[in-house]
């Protein structure tokens, strides 16, 4: 089936390929950006088919770790990761504790295209062996994300204009 | 079955996403961002029967996007706004970790091409 949703965001970084590749795949480097404002410790990073990517984001209290386990690495061009976007202490996957339909497991893409003397990052995350109301959460999500449905902002802005009214 | 407090306002946000992932509910509520609107009133611009709009507006309702008159004839129906605010401010975080996390990338490629220019220039 290739129906599924799919989220996608595209990006042109101003850097050689190698050195994006680099940012992707060196834990210390992956962990200076990875996750914004919050502290990012990547508890294990095995970089190869079948290796995973034990990650914890901190801020005050709070904690989150999520998991991904690598399905393809091909330096520079090509990442595939499944995302397990919850775990428990033991990173076994878990329900996101915000919204328990959201997929447990991303399938996540990224590729790297040479642009000029730049790098087009391409992301894309899909729900994978996902239930129905699984993916249709992440459609909904996605569905209210992607360009398709401007005049939905504008009711959002309208009634937020509202709301604070 | 109602559910309070925490857990019941949270599968609340799964069936928002669930309702708002058909492009049919989506047009519905734009029509009710402009105004309550009777089945009739919300079906005249569809070509779909009343009934079949009225199944949407069950699903909008159960997802505490719309609410309903039961009292009058017409049973119009209104948008709820908190609930979209709600999901709205889900999608917002979720782009806004990818948003920010490559405008720190950015940074990070800044730095890492620096420091190979200033390797260079030390050879």
């Amino acid at each position: 089936m290739s129906d599924l949703p799919e989220y996608i965001l595209d990006r042109v970084f101003d850097a050689p390929r190698e050195m994006v590749w680099r940012a992707w795949t060196d834990p210390e480097m992956l962990a200076r950006w990875y996750g914004p404002g919050v502290e990012t410790i990547i508890h294990k990073f095995d970089l190869e088919p079948g290796g995973t990517w034990l990650n914890e984001m901190k801020w005050g209290d709070n904690s989150m770790l999520s998991k991904a386990v690598f399905t393809e690495v091909t330096p520079p061009e090509r990442l595939v990761w499944h995302h397990h976007s919850s775990t428990d202490a033991d990173w076994n996957s878990v329900p996101n504790p915000k919204m328990p339909d959201w997929p447990r497991i991303l399938l996540t893409t990224v590729t790297f295209t040479e642009e000029g003397a730049g790098t087009k990052v391409r992301l894309s995350w899909a729900p994978f062996e996902a239930s129905d109301a699984e993916i249709a959460c992440f459609e909904g999500a996605v569905a209210n994300m992607g360009k398709g449905w401007e005049s939905g902002y504008a009711i959002i802005d309208e009634i937020l204009a509202e709301l604070q009214a | 079955m109602e559910q309070i407090g925490y857990t019941g306002s949270q599968q609340n946000l799964d069936a928002v996403f669930a309702a708002l992932s058909d492009p049919t509910r989506r047009e519905i509520l734009e029509r009710l961002a402009q105004g309550n609107a009777s089945v009739n009133e919300i079906a005249a611009p569809f070509k779909m029967s009343q009934p079949a709009i009225s199944k949407h507006l069950k699903v909008l309702e159960r997802a505490g996007l719309i609410e309903r008159d039961i009292d009058k004839q017409r049973r119009p129906a209104r948008l709820k706004a908190d609930n979209l605010a709600v999901a709205v401010e889900w999608l917002h975080e979720f782009k806004a970790f990818w948003g920010a996390s490559f405008d720190a990338l950015d940074n990070v490629l800044i730095e890492m091409k620096q420091a190979t220019e200033n390797a260079k220039t030390k050879e």
